[in-house]
């Protein structure tokens, strides 16, 4: 292509032809309408092969100064650069704006969902308390459903023939084994299989031959143990408000009341203030302001030597808490039986 | 257990408040309920409950007879927990103790008159010890010249406001001892005793006995029972016979007043299925010391009450004696031990009160013997090899024992909390426990909902569908709740499809459920952790635009699953299967051909769309600690190519998987299954199969024509292998 354009034909323009020039360039490229346009009026002037600034570079080494031709061509090169720059620019505003009005969408139209499931809660809220053991320096541990009674009532101090094992109406097994009726034979595996210092948490389901509206025949439990030289009644005072105020509102208050577990020594039961009426009194604590959240103790010395640990050596707490209670009282779950049956439309709006 | 305020006011003073009448015997009662003694009643109960004596109602017992019905007349009760530990608080002297000492009052015991008793060393007289473990201590005493008759008013409403029925004179002064001093009592109508004697031994093989309550009972050698010369009178602890009751016509009686093993009566009642207030106590642990003084109550009360002439002495025969506990504590133990600054009048002030007699032995040590009444309670410390006692040396309590009893009365509030002085972390590893929680995210990702089901169902659900491991017979219930919890389950499935079965009943279009829970194989086989899953009809609504579950889909999420899991290759191998519909059951394989888990579709369940279940037994996966290495990717892209192949039907992805991964080529970096096609072109009994293939050459780019070459030489070889002329478009 020659012979195109008033400075064509090899004759050299002066500095103030290029300086025209630009704004004819400018002017041109401020009317192209559409992409095309612009795409036209860019390879016209500045077209990689055949485009008018390279038409004019190439006249450079012919000017009479070339000094000063040079730096008008590259003022006359900036100005057109920087206009289609600007155009495409505005050029792709305006396609952006004409594309949104034609692919308009109702937002408020639900979005399809991939599928999303669901944790038990009874599993949530196992794995916040596991979180906060760990951060004291926990580890887990677990053991049998199926338990010998030795495990489950004799080496944690309830002797054959006693009362005391009334309170836990037992599951037994034809071959005179049983379904475990707490987590606690898992302190005894582990105080059995381990040295001290121990500090484990010991999550589990648990048994009992106990059936109504208030009462399941399986249960969740959690026990923790922690066993070393020197550790004291404020030791698991201290260890149950620090953990009883993560799990709950940090407001919360701790109370322990002595009373008689026959594997610790001594033992109290563990009220927490009512998280519905934080300790005023309503109908969900029977107007007390105190809930019963768990049982705990010192272990007893007849179970650290039933593990040949000597007591006057060692000592340390236990303590076990019901995760189903927990779960019931965190989600308004009202009756425990709806844990174990699997309504879909209740376990999916379970978020931990 | 019902006690009374009026009655515990009889031994502490429980100070204002309660409006109490006192008549001349110094008998304390409550004539009207007003607000200040309830409020009184609260206080007391909420110390009570924090020295471990928990008070769980305020019952009021009103009256109707004797004219004094006007409105507010009745007696406040305290509805208390008393734990299985502690039978001496089974009364209101033993609730008066604990009372006293936590209102820093006195405790005022009754005045018992000194009636004579002629102590002996085994058998004496009146009294046969046959079984000195059974019963190590038996007090007879005989009142003679009674006239049976109604009880005065004062011991009617006793009796009543504590929920019990007044029946005469005779029975309500025993029962009035029991309630005071915790001592179970029992009187034999004198005159129906041969020689007046009685003897104290178990029952023989086959005896029957009537007992009180009109039923016929057989016995045997595990009950220890009172007898006669010939036959069982009454079982001891736990009732008396009905042949020896007192009746009306009697004037006579033998009053019983002994301390029997707790074990003995315990196993009585469990075997006689009769439980009793006196077999309550005893099984829990008597007061050995009590049984004279409470004997000589009851005497004077029948000498009050029915005019009877106490008989002097009594016999109180002694077959064994129990060993006496010593106790020492050291208030620097205790200090350490609880870490409560305990100051020593504070310690002494609660073990006097409570009955251990501390005796000062040095600076900040003290030393008694542990109170009768809290034996069982005690039990001694095992003697240490090294420093055998001698014999009859009294035992060692625990200190842990005595630091409670303290702890208790000044309360854990005085307890400084701390948090154990332990460094790092617990030494212990649970990897089972980690892939657990993997699981559970995982499907909960996958779009599954987390159920959790009782560990048993009946036995028809363990024969209706597959379970992996059996170990012979499944573990029974001794003592099921039902029928349907009769067995320890083999497998997840059949909960999670009764779960189903729930949703669809519920109005649900599908279901996505999934649990993790232990197997119980059966006989001795360790308890295995497994993971289930049941999925049927569309995970959302028609607008989320998903489609039914089908097997591949059920499928597919174990796929992914397994992926998660640093395990396997696994594989899955058609099998027919209980409870799955033929043709679309599997196993899965682990390496080695270990069989850990099975999928297919349910052939029966109770819902409207077809439902799919697998399981996985998570404690056969081989998982390795350690995550898996990863293959860097070639900095430049892959070439694919389709390829299509018409192959019969029956020829299984896997054969021509590993027929594609046996002709090595070393551009080929991967394929996957793009379609399957039946229908036009296709003939019958063969399926077209369309595979990605994926070229890389690494580090430089791989050519058309390279990737042509490769791709025509692959497909001649599974056409000559596996292909079947396609048809002509018609």
């Amino acid at each position: 292509m020659s012979g195109a354009g008033t400075t064509s034909g090899g004759a050299v323009p002066t500095p103030e032809e290029l300086e025209r020039l630009a704004g004819e360039a400018e002017a041109a490229i401020a009317a192209a309408g559409d992409r095309a346009a612009w795409e036209a009026v860019r390879v016209h002037w500045a077209g990689a092969r055949q485009g008018r600034l390279r038409e004019l570079q190439a006249l450079i080494p012919r000017a009479a100064d070339r000094k000063m031709f040079g730096q008008a061509f590259n003022r006359l090169k900036s100005r057109v650069e920087a206009a289609l720059e600007a155009r495409d620019a505005e050029l792709a505003r305006a396609e952006i704006a004409a594309r949104a009005s034609e692919a308009r969408v109702d937002v408020t139209l639900p979005g399809r969902r991939p599928p999303t499931g669901s944790l038990h809660p009874v599993t949530l809220v196992l794995a916040e308390i596991e979180e906060i053991f760990r951060g004291l320096g926990y580890s887990v541990a677990e053991g049998p459903e199926v338990e010998e009674d030795r495990f489950n009532f004799g080496l944690l101090n309830f002797p054959d023939d006693h009362p005391a094992r009334d309170a836990q109406d037992t599951l037994f097994l034809e071959d005179g084994r049983l379904l475990r009726t707490h987590t606690s034979p898992v302190q005894v595996r582990t105080l059995l299989a381990r040295r001290p210092p121990i500090r484990v948490i010991c999550p589990g389901r648990v048994y009992r031959n106990d059936n109504d509206l208030r009462h399941s025949p399986m249960f969740h439990q959690v026990e923790g143990l922690c066993v070393a030289e020197g550790i004291t009644v404020g030791d698991l005072k201290g260890t149950l408000e620090a953990f009883l105020t993560r799990l709950f509102a940090s407001d919360t208050k701790v109370r322990l009341r002595p009373s008689y577990f026959p594997f610790t020594e001594p033992s109290c039961e563990v009220d927490i203030s009512c998280q519905l009426c934080h300790g005023t009194g309503c109908p969900t604590c029977s107007g007390t302001g105190w809930m019963e959240i768990l049982g705990a103790g010192m272990v007893d010395p007849r179970v650290l030597e039933n593990c040949d640990l000597d007591p006057d050596r060692y000592s340390g707490f236990a303590f076990g808490l019901g995760l189903d209670r927990v779960a019931m009282n965190k989600w308004g779950i009202p009756n425990i039986r709806s844990l174990f049956e699997s309504d879909e439309r209740l376990l999916r709006q379970v978020r931990g | 257990m019902r006690f009374s305020l009026s009655w515990l006011a009889d031994y502490v003073d429980l100070g204002e408040g309660l409006e109490l009448e006192t008549d001349p015997a110094g008998r304390h009662s409550t004539r009207r309920i007003t607000e200040a003694a309830q409020r009184k009643a609260s206080q007391i109960g909420e110390k009570l409950t924090s020295v471990g004596l928990a008070v769980e109602g305020y019952p009021v017992q009103t009256f109707d007879g004797g004219g004094r019905a006007a409105s507010g007349a009745g007696e406040p009760g305290l509805e208390v927990e008393v734990t299985s530990n502690r039978p001496d608080c089974m009364c209101h002297l033993g609730l008066a103790r604990e009372l006293a000492v936590a209102l820093e009052s006195t405790l005022r015991p009754p005045s018992i008159p000194l009636y004579g008793s002629l102590s002996s060393d085994g058998s004496s007289g009146a009294v046969v010890l046959e079984d000195p473990e059974g019963c190590p201590r038996y007090v007879a005493r005989v009142i003679r010249g009674l006239k049976v008759g109604p009880s005065p008013e004062w011991l009617r409403r006793r009796l009543e406001s504590i929920g019990q029925r007044s029946i005469n004179n005779v029975v309500d002064a025993t029962n009035f001892v029991l309630w005071e001093m915790g001592q179970p009592l029992h009187a034999f109508d004198l005159g129906t005793l041969p020689g007046g004697e009685v003897r104290v031994r178990r029952a023989r093989a086959g005896e029957r006995l009537v007992t009180l309550d009109g039923k016929e009972r057989e016995l045997d050698p595990e009950v220890l029972v009172i007898a006669d010369r010939e036959r069982a009178i009454a079982i001891a602890g736990v009732m008396g016979g009905l042949a020896t009751e007192v009746t009306a016509a009697t004037t006579d009686l033998l009053l019983e007043s002994a301390h029997f093993d707790q074990r003995r009566i315990r196993i009585a009642a469990k075997r006689l299925g009769l439980h009793t207030d006196a077999s309550h106590r005893f099984e829990r642990g008597a007061d050995f010391g009590v049984c004279d003084e409470a004997s000589r109550r009851c005497a004077a009360l029948l000498a009050e009450l029915a005019g009877g002439v106490v008989e002097e002495p009594a016999v109180d025969a002694v077959a064994r004696r129990p060993r006496p506990v010593a106790w020492r504590l050291a208030g620097a133990d205790l200090a350490r031990f609880t870490g409560a600054d305990v100051d020593a009048s504070s310690i002494e002030r609660v073990l006097s009160g409570l009955g251990f007699a501390p005796r000062a032995a040095g600076d900040g040590l003290w030393e008694g013997e542990v109170p009768p009444w809290r034996a069982a309670d005690f039990e001694p410390r095992r003697p240490r090899p090294a420093t055998a006692a001698p014999a009859g040396a009294p035992g060692e309590a625990y200190p842990q024992d005595l630091y409670e009893e303290v702890l208790r009365h000044v309360g854990f509030a005085r307890v400084a909390p701390t948090l154990p002085g332990l460094g790092g972390v617990d030494a212990g590893v649970n990897p089972g426990h980690a892939l657990r929680g993997r699981v559970q995210r995982a499907l909960a990702g996958l779009g599954f909902a987390e159920g959790i089901h009782y560990a048993f169902h009946d036995q028809a659900a363990d024969d209706r569908l597959p379970v992996v491991v059996r170990a012979g017979a499944p573990l029974a219930l001794a003592n099921p709740l039902s029928e349907r919890y009769a067995i320890l389950r083999r497998s997840l499935v059949p909960n999670l499809v009764a779960a189903a079965e729930f949703n669809a009943r519920h109005g649900a279009p599908g279901v996505r459920l999934f649990e993790v829970g232990r197997l119980f194989p059966g006989g001795a086989a360790e308890e295995i952790e497994a993971v289930a899953a049941v999925a049927g009809g569309p995970a959302g609504g028609p607008w989320d635009g998903p489609a039914p579950c089908d097997l591949l889909g059920l499928k597919g999420i174990f796929d992914a699953l397994l992926a998660e899991l640093p395990a396997g290759p696994f594989e899955a191998r058609a099998s027919e299967l209980p409870g799955v519909t033929p043709g679309t059951g599997a196993q899965w394989l682990a390496p080695g051909n270990l069989v850990v888990g099975w999928f297919g579709r349910v052939a029966s369940a109770d819902v409207p769309f077809e439902l799919f279940a697998g399981e996985l037994l998570l404690s056969r996966l081989a998982v390795e600690p350690r995550p898996r290495r990863v293959v860097a990717p070639s900095r430049l892209p892959s070439v694919r190519a389709d390829l299509t192949l018409t192959h019969p039907l029956d020829l299984a992805w896997s054969v021509l998987a590993a027929a594609i991964d046996a002709a090595p080529d070393p551009r080929r970096v991967g394929f996957r299954i793009k379609d399957r096609y039946r229908g036009e072109g296709v003939p019958a009994g063969a399926v077209a199969t369309t595979i990605t293939f994926e070229y890389n050459a690494g580090e430089r780019s791989l050519t058309q024509d390279e990737v042509n070459e490769s791709q025509s030489r692959l497909a001649a070889e599974l056409e000559r292998r596996f292909g079947v002329a396609r048809e002509e478009p018609r």
